[in-house]
């Protein structure tokens, strides 16, 4: 189970993705958003469509054996993002999660973790999010 | 109204009103990748106690942006976003499915940006976003 001990710990990147203005006008209307920014020759991305890419990056937690964490028992509490700019189409971005903060009680803990998403060497996002993760009572006693 | 070049605390920006139906969890869902059956199945939903299918988070987080993002035109202007999600939007299976309606208020403005405080209410008093704030560039 995860806990303190766990706290700084990072992931390797994710493979690069390339941001295409296909996907852009995809995103943005499932928002139902017409806003001109997300459509034409060189778009940028709905500011949210970051959780798409950052969410990427979670593989690593989930697949990690040491923190028996699983997606299906996860809520999400919190979430936070910080730009240098929006990602745009072209942009190859890769995502980086780090393990900043675990506080557990019995069978729960709040996990919170950073996304670093960067193109061209760049972080042009990060990405914060609180997840309340639960185990299942008779793995904890 | 006011221009956002020059806004001042307490402003108010248009506010706008939200509807989800069960279609717009299925496109969200393809969208994104988030495949979650919470957001497609009310058996699903039904197991976490949850009354029928709730709307993604992000789906919530991301329409309510637009509240900022109407206001100031180019997105590239958000430089933070943060919310807790403090209740689920639940989406009936009806043509009409729900509503929430977003309100936006300017709480603070220096160094040429701009602190907006944002609501999200289900119904007339359900907070479904807690502490939503966004900051946005003047410039």
């Amino acid at each position: 189970m995860i806990s303190d001990a766990h706290v700084g710990r990072t992931y390797p990147p994710t493979e690069p993705y390339v941001v295409s203005r296909e996907k852009i006008a995809e995103f943005a209307d499932a928002l139902g958003d017409d806003n001109p920014a997300y459509r034409g020759d060189a778009p940028v991305a709905p500011p949210t469509f970051a959780a798409v890419l950052a969410a990427k990056a979670w593989g690593g937690l989930f697949g990690d054996p040491e923190l028996d964490m699983k997606l299906s028992q996860t809520i999400h509490a919190d979430q936070r993002f910080e730009w240098t700019r929006q990602l745009r189409a072209g942009d190859a971005v890769t995502a980086m999660l780090s393990i900043d903060k675990v506080r557990a009680r019995g069978n729960t803990a709040f996990v919170t973790v950073s996304v670093a998403l960067d193109a061209a060497g760049d972080t042009v996002c990060r990405a914060i999010s609180t997840l309340l993760h639960t185990w299942p009572e008779e793995a904890t006693a | 109204m006011t221009d956002f070049h020059a806004p001042e605390p307490g402003q108010e920006l248009p506010e706008l009103t939200l509807r989800f139906t069960r279609a717009d969890l299925v496109r969200y869902a393809g969208a994104s990748g988030d495949f979650n059956p919470i957001h497609w199945s009310d058996r699903a939903a039904a197991v976490l106690n949850l009354e029928s299918v709730i709307a993604h988070g992000m789906l919530t987080m991301g329409r309510a942006l637009r509240v900022v993002t109407n206001w100031v035109g180019d997105p590239d202007r958000v430089v933070s976003y943060g919310v807790r999600f403090t209740k689920p939007v639940p989406v009936p299976d009806t043509d009409e499915g729900v509503e929430v309606r977003v309100t936006a208020t300017v709480k603070a403005v220096a160094d040429g940006r701009a602190t907006i405080a944002i609501d999200a209410l289900l119904g007339e008093s359900t907070k479904v976003l807690g502490s939503a704030t966004a900051e946005v560039r003047l410039d």
